[in-house]
């Protein structure tokens, strides 16, 4: 029994209730009584997998079959790692206690390109190798979804097959086809060959792909019948009727985002030309106000939770809104539940809206302008202006908050220094409208904080082409930063950069890094988010040894009619849109919302109808 | 109407075991929350379920016998809001009585275990001699960190009772009373930690369970 090897160490480790399952609304079942058996691996902590909404749905959507069984799997953190390693101890599910070699499937979510090295740490803490090609008959379908699929390339060598877009009905389809398959006693192989002809399924194997001389791909070609030149990704109609949990697995320590979480819509209307989110996950499509309420008591009688949170790219952006806001608030007021609003947008934060919020809870004031000049925020389309923000500090500020967070990028396409010093000439005007509105006042010392990342260009954005700063660069704008604001009120921090250009480069990489991620793996990376377990020396190292240059894939414009290593994944929206958003871009030019105007990204063309604002 | 103050008895065990004190907290508000019952709220600009544990249970320590006091806003029948707080518990966790509060949290005293440990390079017989001849020295000290005094040593001979100690299949039974009170209390793990450090014998801990928590005068705290 491996339980009785996990509780021998299990007093020796940080935090060991996250090893050893039985928590509330885990879900066991007789191993004798069901088909099909999935390993849902988050490849990262227990504390951040727990947080992740998607594993959530999955996971209750999956246990609702009577012969399925669904499992958690998480990255063990490094002293456990050690334990397991040291007393025999496979990386195993956290409801049966069983080896995951055991299951029928494998399924990583690959939610980003720094958890890639923990896919391949976890596959080798299973006992497994990590390449598909040496995963023998027998061993697990090893399968990825999430956003990271939209370029999967970099992990092509890993994995049997991705799943592409929204997993609710594909999910169930390919376990399905491998339940009736398993029975009638087929390989791997032919499996595979049965699994790509369903949508949405990748298969990588089944594609050759070649190289020009420069470097850049020149082919991407089907080696089989079955391989179908384009995969489309998968999205849900209707999300009123698709699966949503009434109860989560409720952990007893805590976790990153410890609280019920409702989905109130799919996509965003606002095609701010960086974020890869607001492209893949069109079209937008939302609940009823209706259904988010039920499913928030739901919720929180299952759970117990005294916190819910609603959750989307853009909740201010959900029509109902202000409908929604009042129901819930005389819901959770009476059961002493907090709501907390993430990603709210400053522009259409109406007076009542925050009246509402102020009363449901007091959060700081948190903005994302991400460019600290009107004109760079126009080539971003970022629609926010400076008049919006300073209107929006201007009634916080009155009703008494003196704290306020600001988020940008920096190594934005077309950036100059004046927008890096604009970013300073922002907070000033916040600190001068602070002592305005305060004038005469005792009031408290007003902080500001300024966070910034650096700027990944990411697949299927408008900025896909763009090349990221090169180190020198970002080193400079960073100084130059500092430089422009006064540091006694604002204080400035950043992402390191050095895990950035490492992000850049895995996310529009093409096969070749699979060897690098390999070597990376081998030399001991792991946890590569994580500031303090990255390894900045390791991944130079393994990128010189494959001899492969990452300004390659971070540092170079790419053209228009460059063959990208994901363009036989088709996400719904068209690279002519795309090159369209770009050359926008670089004229400055803004375009509206998908509200008040269509902007033909492609997706209604291929949905038949039915998109947001063309009804 | 006032609150009325009660005490549930409750036991923690399996799982449930592995995880630490201020998880408990969360655990349990989230419990009592979906068990419905009317419990009494802070009042202040974050109402929260206030709960108060008068004795901390380490993590990996079983216990059968741990009190929490909690408030309730209405008369209520107490077997009948015991079952519906236990139907809540997650798994590992179990109400076992829930009575109105009688003694005071300071009228803890001491508190008794029931410990099994094993060794892979030494025999039971012998860590239970090995653990007689350690309990019968004239001082037993310990390097003790404390938040004023910085580290310290105590000598924890007088506060160590051993009323139970043998071998069996292989396995170390002890039977300890220790103190637990809020000005001096003692961890099962310190006592062994502490024969680990004088003898050179470390063992590994199959179970240790809390069985009992007494009052100045013995009797149960209840």
């Amino acid at each position: 029994m491996l339980k009785d090897k996990i509780e021998k160490v299990l007093l020796k480790v940080q935090r060991p209730s996250r090893y050893i399952g039985g928590e509330l609304g885990s879900v066991v079942k007789d191993k004798s009584k069901v088909n099909v058996r999935f390993a849902f691996c988050f490849p990262d902590s227990y504390d951040v997998g727990m947080s992740h909404l998607g594993m959530k749905i999955l996971y209750g959507l999956k246990n609702l079959r009577e012969d399925f069984w669904c499992e958690r799997v998480f990255a063990p953190w490094e002293d456990y790692e050690q334990a397991m390693r040291e007393n025999d101890i496979p990386l195993y599910g956290l409801e049966s206690l069983d080896p995951i070699t055991e299951f029928d499937f494998i399924g990583f979510t690959l939610q980003y390109e720094l958890s890639y090295t923990n896919v391949l740490n976890m596959l080798d803490l299973a006992g497994l190798p990590v390449y598909a090609k040496d995963r023998g008959e027998g061993t697990p379908i090893v399968v990825g979804g999430g956003p990271c699929v939209c370029n999967p390339e970099p992990l092509a060598d890993f994995f049997d097959l991705f799943i592409l877009g929204e997993g609710e009905e594909v999910n169930l389809e390919l376990m399905d086809l491998y339940a009736k398959m398993k029975k009638e006693g087929a390989s791997k192989s032919d499996f595979l060959h049965e699994a790509a002809k369903i949508e949405g399924i990748y298969v990588p194997s089944f594609y050759d792909v070649s190289y020009n001389p420069d470097g850049t791909v020149q082919s991407i070609t089907p080696n089989c019948p079955e391989a179908k030149p384009k995969i489309t990704k998968r999205i849900i109609r209707d999300m009123d009727k698709v699966f949503y949990p009434d109860s989560f697995v409720v952990p007893f320590t805590e976790i990153v985002h410890d609280r019920a979480v409702v989905e109130v819509l799919r996509g965003c209307i606002r095609g701010c030309r960086f974020c890869q989110a607001g492209f893949i996950y069109r079209p937008f499509r939302e609940k009823s106000s209706d259904t988010v309420c039920r499913q928030t008591k739901a919720l929180c009688e299952a759970t117990g939770y005294e916190e819910v949170s609603l959750s989307s790219l853009s909740t201010s952006d959900f029509s109902e809104i202000e409908k929604l806001l009042g129901d819930l608030s005389e819901y959770t007021d009476k059961e002493n539940i907090s709501l907390s609003l993430p990603s709210l947008r400053v522009d259409n934060f109406s007076e009542e809206l925050m009246e509402k919020i102020r009363r449901i809870r007091k959060t700081g004031l948190t903005f994302a302008p991400e460019a600290g000049t009107q004109r760079l925020r126009d080539v971003i389309n970022k629609n926010v202006s400076d008049e919006e923000i300073m209107n929006t500090c201007r009634m916080a500020f009155e009703g008494g908050a003196s704290s306020v967070k600001l988020y940008f990028m920096l190594g934005l396409p077309t950036e100059t220094d004046e927008d890096i010093i604009g970013i300073g000439e922002l907070t000033d005007r916040i600190i001068d409208l602070y002592r305005n509105v305060n004038a005469g006042k005792r009031s408290p010392k007003l902080s500001i904080s300024v966070s910034c990342a650096t700027f990944v260009p990411k697949p299927f954005t408008p900025f896909e082409f763009e090349p990221q700063a090169s180190i020198p660069e970002i080193t400079r704008k960073q100084k130059l930063l500092l430089d422009s604001t006064n540091r006694k009120i604002v204080s400035v921090s950043w992402h390191n950069y050095r895990i950035s250009i490492l992000e850049a480069a895995l996310a529009r990489g093409d096969r070749r890094l699979s060897a690098v991620i390999y070597e990376a793996w081998k030399s001991g990376c792991k946890f590569d988010s994580w500031d303090e377990c990255y390894k900045y020396e390791n991944w130079v190292a393994a990128f010189e040894k494959c001899g492969i240059d990452p300004s390659f894939y971070d540092n170079r414009t790419r053209s228009f009619d460059e063959l990208m290593p994901w363009d036989h994944l088709d996400y719904m929206i068209t690279k002519e849109f795309l090159i369209r958003e770009n050359k926008r871009a670089h004229e400055g030019l803004t375009t509206p919302n998908c509200r008040q105007k269509c902007s033909a990204c492609g997706v209604i063309q291929r949905i038949g109808g039915g998109c947001v604002g063309q009804d | 109407m006032d609150k009325i103050n009660l005490r549930a008895v409750y036991a923690k065990y399996g799982n449930a075991k592995y995880f630490s004190h201020l998880d408990l907290m969360r655990t349990m508000q989230r419990a009592i929350k979906r068990s419905g019952i009317p419990i009494w709220y802070t009042e202040g600009f974050n109402p929260h379920i206030y709960l108060n544990f008068p004795v901390a249970l380490p993590l990996g320590t079983e216990s059968y016998v741990e009190p929490m006091d909690f408030s309730v806003v209405e008369e209520c029948d107490l077997e009948n809001l015991r079952e519906k707080l236990d139907n809540a518990m997650p798994p590992g966790l179990n109400i076992i009585s829930v009575k109105p509060q009688i003694m005071k949290n300071t009228d803890v005293a001491s508190a008794e275990y029931d410990v099994t440990l094993s060794s892979d390079k030494h025999s039971s017989e012998e860590i239970v001699e090995k653990f007689r001849e350690f309990l019968s020295a004239d001082t037993i000290e310990i390097h003790k960190r404390s938040k004023k005094k910085g580290e310290v040593i105590v000598d924890i001979k007088p506060h160590v009772v051993v009323t139970d100690i043998s071998s069996e299949n292989g396995l170390v039974l002890i039977h300890f009373i220790l103190p637990a009170g809020n000005s001096f209390n003692l961890n099962v793990n310190t006592v062994l930690d502490a024969f680990a450090d004088k003898t050179g014998i470390s063992t590994d801990v199959v179970c240790i369970k809390r069985t009992k928590i007494s009052a100045e005068n013995g009797e149960d705290f209840v």
